[in-house]
């Protein structure tokens, strides 16, 4: 009775619009009430599921990206993609590609990714002649690879549920953040050839090193990332605030394209977009916990298990049911209820939990370009001022790309576990 | 009216604000206490930056439901015609204050618990540490009810006001 209460108030929640959070903390309200448990459990919980170290390092990663994003690398990043791929047929379709894959390793969502990346390339390619349907729909599905390549801040979240190095997970993250992005860079070159859609003439490598030069500061930025993760230097705190310095000092000292005035607005923008990811965290950590204690995830294991226990066919349920479930729940929300239930299952098969975030990362990241509650599809379609349908018919050559690659990635953990093996073991 | 929002609006920016300014400070005090030209490596850095954290969490509650950074799913009320979009926008804006005026008590509750505990590093009291959840469903709790109020003040034929307009529009 309690959990049908749950699971229904839950749904109900998400249907009338009420934010997943609330609906999160009104199902678990409901569900303490009837279960006649204290009220008290409520708080508790959610100062235990803000109050975590891993969780630390997502304010300083998103204030690294805004800072970056208004200190003009955006501008930057795109002229260097430009200038690699710019030439080839549909070539701004791969700059878009290039520079989200570029700019993932400096914001961490995709989100982020979609409206900075969007705000510039849409337009360019809306001027260049380009279709607006594949303008916004080639923005949304390369923001996606934003929080596969490192740093990732739904990567953090799971580091903060399960325990897995935050550090192992980014570096896991890093071939199939790239491998997704070329696979993407093949799609829309097929379209691009087919579509006949126009290229831009080289523009000589002259252009290309100056173009370096300005991007050069947001890689040299994912390179602080790494390598103060990886030598074990820096916590991955300490390395998010150690990238809003460096963000910091680019924007004001080396493009002074960052007015000291906007930094304080920034700075406060950047907490509050924490903000709604921790107060979901811990909302979230109320609903975890009565899904544990109920022993959901043991249930949903064993219950899978035994009906079938091929590893194959487990890790094609998984998949199914989190790109459907990505498909209607917020990315972080759909994280903190359905990581641990689905890792103990996963466990059970014998998958590694840092491979398993990669897979459980890129299956929802497939969710954002999806209707109905495909964020930086909605993005996307607004910059292009496009219906949202037609938007959705131009982004499917794409969202099947994401599912082919999501499936490598599922049956072949080497793509995910090569690198951590080799810098960690 | 509108000067009590504002009022608000600014304490919530401030306090964010200073509590994210705190936890910068304490990570730098923290990587700098490593270096080689400091050799000292404060105890209280990491109580101070989850204790920052949580405040700032607390401070943002508000601020995100106004900003739209609080996502919610809007695909059937958007789809409504703009009557009942207005009621189900009304019934949300209170879910949410009932919501936070049920767990207030609890929260205080928790609070109180931590009257007697001190923290560990830098020996401040706990319940400094608990009162953050309190102010977050506060916060969370009066930006609800301004938002409601805002929602019945929309004319007739209007939609939502900016600052409501969720990240899924």
């Amino acid at each position: 009775m309690e959990l049908l209460l749950l699971g229904a108030s839950f749904v109900v929640g998400l249907i009338i619009g009420l934010p997943v959070a609330v609906t999160l903390g009104v199902s678990s309200l409901l569900y303490i009430l009837v279960a006649g448990l204290p009220l008290a459990v409520i708080p508790q919980k959610m100062y235990a599921g803000i109050d975590s170290f891993v969780l630390l390092s997502i304010p300083g990663f998103i204030l690294a990206g805004n800072l970056m994003n208004h200190g003009g690398i955006t501008v930057r990043i795109v002229r260097f993609a430009n200038a690699i791929v710019g030439w080839l047929r549909g070539g701004l379709g791969l700059s878009n590609i290039a520079a989200s894959m570029l700019f993932g390793g400096i914001s961490g969502t995709a989100v982020a990714d979609a409206a900075a990346i969007g705000g510039v390339m849409i337009p360019g390619m809306k001027k260049a002649g380009y279709p607006a349907d594949f303008s916004a729909a080639v923005t949304a599905a390369s923001a996606t690879v934003g929080p596969i390549i490192p740093p990732s801040v739904p990567m953090i979240i799971v580091g903060a549920l399960s325990g897995v190095s935050v550090g192992r997970m980014f570096v896991a993250g890093a071939v199939p953040g790239v491998f997704l992005g070329l696979a993407m860079m093949v799609t829309a070159y097929i379209i691009a050839r087919r579509r006949q859609f126009p290229r831009q003439p080289w523009q000589g490598l002259r252009e290309l090193i100056a173009s370096f030069v300005g991007a050069f500061w947001a890689i040299f930025m994912t390179a602080i990332v790494i390598v103060g993760l990886l030598s074990g230097v820096m916590t991955p705190t300490e390395t998010a605030v150690a990238a809003s310095i460096y963000a910091f000092f680019v924007g004001t000292v080396v493009f002074r394209d960052l007015p000291i005035r906007r930094v304080i607005p920034i700075l406060v923008e950047s907490a509050v977009s924490s903000g709604a990811i921790l107060i979901l965290v811990g909302f979230a950590n109320v609903f975890a916990w009565i899904l544990v204690t109920e022993h959901i995830p043991n249930m949903i294991a064993s219950y899978v298990l035994s009906v079938t226990d091929n590893r194959y066919v487990v890790l094609l349920l998984i998949n199914v049911v989190l790109i459907f479930i990505g498909m209607f729940m917020e990315t972080i929300a759909a994280l903190i209820i359905m990581f641990v239930p689905l890792l103990t299952l996963a466990q059970g098969i014998g998958v590694e939990p840092i491979h398993f975030a990669v897979i459980v990362v890129l299956n929802l990241m497939i969710g954002l370009t999806t209707p109905p509650v495909g964020v930086c599809l909605f993005i996307c379609a607004n910059i292009a001022r496009r219906p949202l349908q037609s938007v959705v018919v131009a982004i499917l050559p794409f969202v099947a790309t994401n599912i082919v690659v999501l499936l490598l990635v599922t049956y072949v953990p080497a793509i995910s576990m090569w690198l951590p093996g080799l810098l960690y073991d | 009216m509108r000067n009590l929002v504002d009022l608000l609006v600014w304490i919530c920016r401030f306090g964010t604000c200073a509590a994210f300014l705190g936890i910068i400070y304490a990570v730098v005090v923290q990587i700098m206490g490593r270096t080689a030209i400091f050799r000292y490596s404060p105890v209280f850095t990491e109580e101070l930056t989850r204790f920052c954290l949580l405040w700032m969490v607390a401070f943002a509650a508000g601020l995100s439901l106004r900003s739209g950074d609080l996502i919610n799913v809007d695909f059937v009320s958007s789809a409504l015609p703009r009557r009942m979009s207005k009621m189900l926008r009304l019934v949300c804006a209170a879910i949410i204050v009932l919501l936070c005026a049920m767990l207030l008590e609890p929260a205080w509750l928790f609070m109180m618990i931590g009257r007697g505990q001190t923290s560990s590093a830098m020996g401040w009291r706990m319940d400094l540490f608990n009162m953050s959840i309190a102010v977050l469903l506060t916060t969370l709790m009066v930006f609800a009810m301004i938002q409601f109020a805002s929602i019945l003040r929309e004319p007739k034929d209007s939609g939502p006001a900016e600052s409501e307009v969720s990240e899924s529009d």
